[in-house]
């Protein structure tokens, strides 16, 4: 055996295998050694609160990235009917459906403010999905830029995690979805 | 009827399979910190780890049909975290620096001095050096507190072939920390 080798039965006393007892007196030293390195391994708890809402956030992005082009067709035969129907009716500006998530698991209440209902709070809360802690709304938008925030227990306004934010000149960010 | 929040793994899979997306999130909430140390220790800062599990949940979720036994979804969603830590490990493999190893050593316990202190470092270091299959069996083994059969079943492997890659890791941990001991 080389010298960069560990003895056999050390081996065996980190596996768990034996106890220092077990080993003949000229290796215990070496052993108590070896365990006492092994106690230094580093087993803090690692936690990562922020992964829920990230990835339930990538999710949704790239839903909402898909959800216009699978809209655009209907959207097209809709405005094409009216058009055919009613030829002197100006034709709507598209309307794009768009759910609104956000991961809150101590929320009392969860409700969106933003330039679509003047930011009122109250004017569009989300829905707890069950006991999971995922507040959702869906609205129809028309097509555009729209600003706007969350406002969790009717105090704390809060950017969307999922979405690009600008300053809003007053100190908070809002955060912006493009239709 | 059984709250959502205590719903079986089998139940929330079968339902975000049948539309009910936000109900994944239950299933990262409740695993996301189980394997948040395993993923530290085998990348070597906590911040690649976090992205790891992060992509390894959005990974899962794409290929959710394929979960072949919703009820076991945590040991599928393991392998899938595994793999991408172990993809990881290539793209960087150079990279293993001693900030990352004081990254994961930064919390130092109050029971030993600087002594101690710095021979965790030296550990954290040397951890770092060792192959990924090798450092996976130690960090499962020594960190996560797993028997051989219980990460031989885990791993799909045999107890001899773990045992084998466990002991070069001692020798290999031996070599670099021989003025540590």
């Amino acid at each position: 055996m080389s010298g960069h080798e560990l003895h056999p039965l050390i081996k065996q006393l980190l596996d768990g295998d034996i106890t220092l007892a077990d080993l003949p007196a000229e290796l215990r030293a070496e052993g108590e050694a070896a365990l006492r390195l092994l106690a230094g391994v580093d087993r803090t708890d690692v936690s990562m609160p922020a992964v829920t809402w990230r990835v339930m956030a990538q999710l949704e992005r790239r839903r909402r990235r898909f959800l216009p082009w699978l809209l655009a067709p209907a959207l097209a035969i809709a405005a094409a009917l009216v058009v055919w129907l009613v030829p002197r009716t100006p034709a709507p500006a598209s309307l794009v459906t768009v759910r609104f998530v956000l991961v809150a698991p101590d929320a009392k209440q969860v409700s969106l403010a933003g330039t679509f209902n003047q930011w009122d709070p109250q004017a569009t809360p989300l829905v707890r999905a069950g006991a999971t802690g995922v507040w959702t709304a869906t609205l129809t938008l028309p097509a555009g830029q729209h600003q706007y925030a969350f406002v969790v227990d009717g105090a704390r306004w809060v950017p969307d995690p999922g979405a690009p934010a600008i300053d809003d000149g007053f100190g908070r960010r809002n955060s912006v979805l493009t239709l | 009827m059984r709250p959502e929040s205590q719903a079986a793994d089998g139940e929330i899979v079968r339902a975000v399979l049948a539309g009910d997306r936000e109900r994944y999130a239950q299933l990262v909430e409740r695993y996301r910190d189980r394997y948040a140390r395993y993923a530290t220790r085998m990348l070597g800062s906590v911040d690649a780890a976090e992205d790891a599990v992060q992509d390894a949940f959005v990974r899962a979720y794409d290929q959710l049909a394929q979960c072949k036994e919703p009820e076991k979804f945590v040991g599928w969603f393991f392998l899938i975290l595994r793999n991408r830590c172990f993809a990881e490990r290539r793209r960087n493999r150079s990279s293993a620096s001693l900030e990352m190893a004081n990254d994961v050593a930064a919390v130092d316990r109050a029971d030993g001095g600087a002594e101690t202190a710095e021979q965790r470092r030296a550990l954290q270091r040397a951890l770092l050096e060792l192959t990924a299959d090798q450092r996976e069996v130690f960090v499962l083994k020594h960190v996560e507190g797993l028997s051989y059969g219980e990460i031989a079943e885990r791993l799909s492997t045999s107890i001899p072939s773990l045992k084998m890659r466990m002991h070069r890791a001692y020798d290999k941990l031996r070599e670099q920390l021989r003025d540590h001991t």
